[in-house]
């Protein structure tokens, strides 16, 4: 009798992890960045199909990890899809952070791309992101702004080995 | 009646607590989504800034940029001065200013003048005469490594080995300027170099031949075998091939068929070939094939 109440209690105990892992992985899907890419207007060199594939990936997880390691106050997380002066730039706010105790939140993203200039060769690309997000900064526990903010980013990419990186990430007041 | 002429006499004094206790809060609303302080308008990256507040007492100020977070507590009514190093990097800055209330206000720093200029040119070796195969991208940067949006033109200028330099002038757009080129007709350094104001980025492309053409050989029976060359290999416009350039010699006799590859060396490719009786040797590279040549048997 005790073997099986003790069965039935791991069963429910599995099943609970398993709904668990499964309700924070869809909530951690809802809540990824959104990102599309329009290249009709990219020139001199039209954008590959597989080459926008590339991006959207590339930039959607660059942009959640610049989430993470603001939300987390950890750099980390910008090495790999970052280089440059956007690593350096990002790392440096993410080192002041740590020292002023703020930390930065990126929610509800949903980035526009349109491609602008694509180079001959294929070595570096500029991308226009209209940037509509909820941007929070919290000091300790207390949210001291609060934003749904539009932004436009003027961004440079450029091929890895295997992803493409941000080189450049600026946001300016309009295109 | 009794009631109504009561409630009418109450009325007044609950809607005017009403109407006090929402002028109250409206009136708190707007002071909190007024910043007490004044973000400034034509921040430039590099250059310091002051923020005017209003009020009095003490309060936290936060600044949120690309490259920075800091928290300080300021005095209202005194000036916030952001330095030169603080607004390094252009782009958004949030602006929060809590006393009590938490108040904010984002504003832009644009970049600054152009201090470098970023010069992709490919490929660093070009075939001869060939269309478009030459390009360069030139990005201007300020002194911080903010990319310079605004318009300006770039003068690209092309110098041939030995010729006169050919020059374009291309304005940038979206910070970006770009130019396509072919390649010359002679081989040699094709040293590019892009201008922006004082700012100067040069390159070099190695233009080399390209493949060979009419392909032309000679050979003679030796008691080795047989000895072929080819006269000088070079390409269409005239320019003799890099050397280490494949050529292969074929030799055939009836269904023997021998094959040998040999390199330029010094412009011309050298086998010999191990092969009995009336042969015909032919030789190829790249899509160029050359002249057959008919040689006896002994």
């Amino acid at each position: 009798m005790k073997m099986i109440f003790r069965q039935m209690k791991r069963h429910l105990r599995l099943n609970a992890f398993v709904v668990l892992t499964l309700l924070s992985s869809l909530l951690a899907a809802d809540n990824s960045p959104q990102v599309t890419l329009d290249v009709s207007k990219a020139s001199p060199r039209s954008v590959e199909a597989l080459t926008q594939r590339a991006i959207i990936r590339d930039y959607k997880f660059a942009w959640a990890n610049l989430d993470s390691a603001f939300q987390s106050n950890s750099a980390g997380p910008l090495n790999g899809l970052f280089a440059g002066t956007a690593n350096a730039w990002l790392k440096e706010a993410v080192s002041s952070q740590q020292s002023s105790g703020i930390t930065l939140h990126y929610l509800n993203q949903n980035h526009k791309l349109d491609a602008v200039f694509y180079a001959p060769v294929g070595d570096v690309i500029e991308l226009h992101d209209t940037a509509e997000y909820d941007f929070e900064i919290r000091d300790g526990g207390k949210t001291i702004h609060n934003e749904h903010a539009i932004v436009h980013y003027v961004v440079l990419m450029t091929p890895g080995a295997d992803r493409w990186v941000i080189r450049q990430l600026q946001a300016v007041p309009l295109f | 009646m009794s009631s109504s002429i009561n409630t009418a006499c109450k009325s007044p004094s609950v809607y005017g607590a009403l109407v006090r206790i929402v002028f109250i809060f409206v009136a708190m609303f707007s002071v909190a989504q007024d910043a007490p302080f004044r973000v400034p308008t034509d921040a430039v990256a590099g250059q310091g800034v002051s923020i005017a507040t209003t009020g009095r007492g003490s309060a936290t100020f936060y600044l949120s940029g690309p490259s920075i977070s800091l928290k300080r507590d300021v005095q209202l009514g005194q000036n916030i001065e952001l330095t030169a190093k603080e607004l390094q990097s252009a782009g958004r800055y949030v602006a929060v200013l809590c006393a009590g209330s938490c108040s904010s206000s984002g504003f832009f720093v644009a970049p600054g003048k152009p201090a470098v200029l970023t010069f992709l040119v490919h490929p660093s070796r070009a075939p001869v005469a060939v269309n478009d195969v030459i390009s360069g991208v030139a990005l201007p940067f300020d002194q911080f490594h903010n990319l310079v949006l605004a318009s300006a033109t770039v003068q690209f200028q092309l110098t041939p080995k030995g010729s006169a330099p050919t020059s374009r002038s291309v304005p940038t757009r979206d910070g970006v300027a770009w130019f396509r080129t072919s390649s010359g007709k002679s081989a040699g350094a094709l040293q590019i170099s892009a201008s922006l104001s004082d700012l100067v980025a040069r390159r070099v492309v190695q233009q080399v031949a390209s493949d060979p053409c009419n392909l032309r050989i000679k050979g003679q029976r030796t008691a080795k075998g047989i000895v072929v060359e080819t006269e000088p290999v070079r390409d269409c416009s005239g320019n003799p091939v890099p050397d280490g350039t494949i050529v292969t010699f074929t030799a055939k006799n009836g269904e023997d068929v021998s094959f040998v590859d040999a390199p330029v060396k010094q412009d011309v490719a050298r086998a010999t070939l191990l092969a009995e009786g009336s042969v015909v040797v032919s030789a190829a590279s790249g899509v160029a094939t050359g002249n057959e040549l008919r040689l006896g048997g002994k």
